[in-house]
């Protein structure tokens, strides 16, 4: 297998084995989840000092947490003695880690603190050498933390790069910014973990179809009229309406659309207009029209701007993903309406979500249709809009209507060269 | 219910029991909307996110060290329940199952419930507090068989010839969610 044989030159075609082979599996955890910017966790989700979470780079256990220097450090979750996890709840507050096994214990950023059996032996081992290892650059936009185990990895800023202009959109509504509500659910998909990822970074096409049971024909007739899939940089993605300047703001307004107005209720509406009157200013005239839809950051972060939920696909293999999804609100809304845009999310995404359902099986679905025999002849196809992206006047990026397939191109040329750069290591 | 005589709770738990069976056999038998006309306009219908949170040495000792409640993060808490929803959300839910693209379940996932445990704590007037638990077989075609487990926390509404649910929080047992869906009448 040779990784030119799976993505053809432009993308336009993609092998199965792409998503079912386990050496692929094996070159994606070297040439992506070792080498790029991971997405830990929120900075409001660790404001103390000893505020931990988990979190995942890939299979790797990771916890985030905010040190006694109030700085921030994302370490492996693994003991040096024997290897066991030290932290063993999902989030907390707490001075040390204390192992299990043998009770060495480690403050949160890390650094070794005791070994019980030193005192039973001539010579103590050397702590400061025995820390939890370190990933080895760490680095927040926005609030949002991302790792990498990739010492010279360019800096976070560059790596997103035109991404923030979009994401900015939304974050900069807000001048408290955002914050995200408790922990994450967790939902484990039999699911190869570039599908979701697919999905938000601009698959807004399956919506009239896959969720035509849940969408009403409306907010569909808006994505066709006023919808657009921006690739700011390959293996980002950007979806988006941008309304008309002359629609009543309610029509603007972000979140709550279709279903969301009407199970949300007034106070909602009226608290969403308002961040929509003020947000000419805060964004620009440009940015103030625009309506996400979906947002994705390579590798395997996502946003969904209409139901405000940050997703993240953790890979378990080839043929299961560990899907983090968080409700991520305005950190100064009111306690109520917090309340009401996080079920804006749940109602609809996550494990218990109405449409996220439908999504699921469909990714279950794909890798099982991934994996079958005797069709490697056929390659999915991905060349939908081929060539149709473009420059915009306002807008970074490529820029092309939602039906265009490039979003998902670009990644799987970044993807492609990704796991060329590596397949000859001997690892 | 101490001001209730041994036959008068005997009947009442009956009845209970018997509302929980009529409810069970109507999901399992997918009469969803006959379903629905069970549950109060005003219905709370919940569903806690469920954690592991840090274990506090000071607790030791105590129950309320390692308590089931402590786990939860339900409508009151700051982090995120599962499911919050009202009847209009239920009403969708049942709308989107009698339409042929709910692809999630077309062709239709079977179930089967086991409701038992059920235990009246409180009467208050004309409302029940009761708490039940349910095992719920559940297969979708070509994938694996899956267990549900879970303890739900009702209120019941009397009603002229039965109960209505007004508020229903459902405690999922599953430490991590390998289920194909939590979006189940549950
Ligand atoms: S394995 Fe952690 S202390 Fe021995
Ligand atoms: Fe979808």
């Amino acid at each position: 297998m040779k990784v030119a044989d799976l993505v053809n030159a432009d993308a336009t075609l993609i092998s199965r084995r792409a998503w079912s082979d386990e050496r692929v599996y094996q070159l994606e955890k070297r040439g992506i989840f070792g080498k790029a910017w991971l997405f830990l966790g929120h900075e409001t989700q660790i404001p103390n000092t000893g505020d931990f979470v988990q979190a995942y780079m890939c299979e790797t256990p990771i916890i985030l947490a905010r040190g006694e220097d109030d700085d921030i450090y994302a370490c492996i979750n693994s003991c040096s003695h024997r290897g066991l996890p030290v932290c063993r709840a999902d989030h907390g507050n707490t001075k040390r880690f204390v192992c299990p096994y043998h009770n060495w214990s480690y403050k949160v950023s890390g650094e070794l603190v005791a070994i019980p059996q030193e005192r039973m032996v001539k010579k103590g081992p050397d702590k400061s050498v025995l820390g939890l290892k370190r990933v080895p650059r760490v680095e927040s936009w926005r609030g949002m933390i991302f790792g990498s185990f990739d010492e010279n990895i360019e800096s976070l800023d560059s790596y997103l790069g035109d991404m923030r202009f979009y994401l900015d959109a939304f974050f900069e509504r807000f001048p408290a910014g955002i914050e995200f509500m408790g922990a994450p659910h967790r939902w484990v998909i039999d699911a190869n973990w570039k599908l979701p990822m697919e999905n938000q970074l601009g698959d807004v096409n399956h919506g009239p179809y896959l969720h035509a049971a849940v969408i009403p024909p409306e907010a569909n007739q808006e994505i066709y009229d006023h919808g657009f899939s921006v690739v700011p940089g390959p293996g980002h993605g950007a979806t988006f309406r941008l309304m008309p300047e002359d629609v009543p703001i309610e029509q603007v307004a972000w979140g709550f659309e279709g279903l969301g107005t009407l199970l949300g209720g007034d106070e909602v509406q009226e608290y969403l207009c308002e961040v929509q009157r003020q947000s000419a200013e805060r964004v620009g005239a440009i940015r103030s029209r625009m309506k996400g839809l979906t947002f994705g950051v390579y590798p395997n972060l996502s946003f969904l701007w209409s139901n405000t939920s940050f997703k993240v696909s953790h890979p378990r293999g080839p043929g299961q993903v560990e899907y983090w999804s968080w409700a991520a609100v305005p950190a100064d809304a009111p306690d109520n309406i917090k309340k009401i845009l996080r079920r804006n999310y749940s109602s609809f995404f996550g494990p218990g979500g109405i449409l996220e359902q439908e999504d699921a099986e469909s990714w279950m679905q794909q890798y099982l249709g991934s994996a079958i025999d005797f069709a490697d002849d056929r390659c999915f196809y991905y060349g939908l809009g081929l060539g149709e992206e473009k420059p915009h006047p306002d807008l970074p990026g490529l820029v092309s209507g939602t039906a265009n397939e490039y979003y998902a191109r670009a990644f799987f040329q970044r993807w492609r060269d990704a796991l060329m750069a590596v397949e000859d290591d001997h690892a | 219910m101490p001001d209730q005589t041994i036959p008068d709770q005997l009947l009442l738990q009956h009845k209970v029991e018997q509302f929980y069976y009529r409810e069970a056999r109507l999901l399992d038998n997918r009469q969803y909307q006959s379903w629905l006309a069970l549950c109060a306009e005003n219905i709370q219908y919940i569903m806690p996110a469920r954690g592991n949170p840090l274990v506090n040495n000071l607790e030791h000792g105590n129950e309320s060290m390692i308590s089931v409640e402590r786990e939860l993060e339900g409508v009151d808490s700051d982090g995120c329940p599962l499911r919050e929803e009202s009847y209009l959300h239920l009403a969708l839910r049942v709308d989107r199952s009698f339409k042929i693209n709910a692809w999630a379940e077309n062709p239709a996932a079977r179930t089967r419930r086991i409701v038992g445990n059920v235990e009246i704590i409180d009467v208050d007037g004309e409302q029940l507090s009761v708490t039940s638990n349910f095992h719920l077989f559940y297969a979708r075609p070509g994938a694996a068989n899956f267990i549900y487990a879970g303890q739900r926390r009702d209120l019941l509404k009397v009603t002229e010839e039965s109960y209505q649910i007004s508020q229903r929080e459902i405690i999922m047992d599953m430490a991590d969610v390998r289920v194909p869906t939590l979006g189940l009448f549950l």
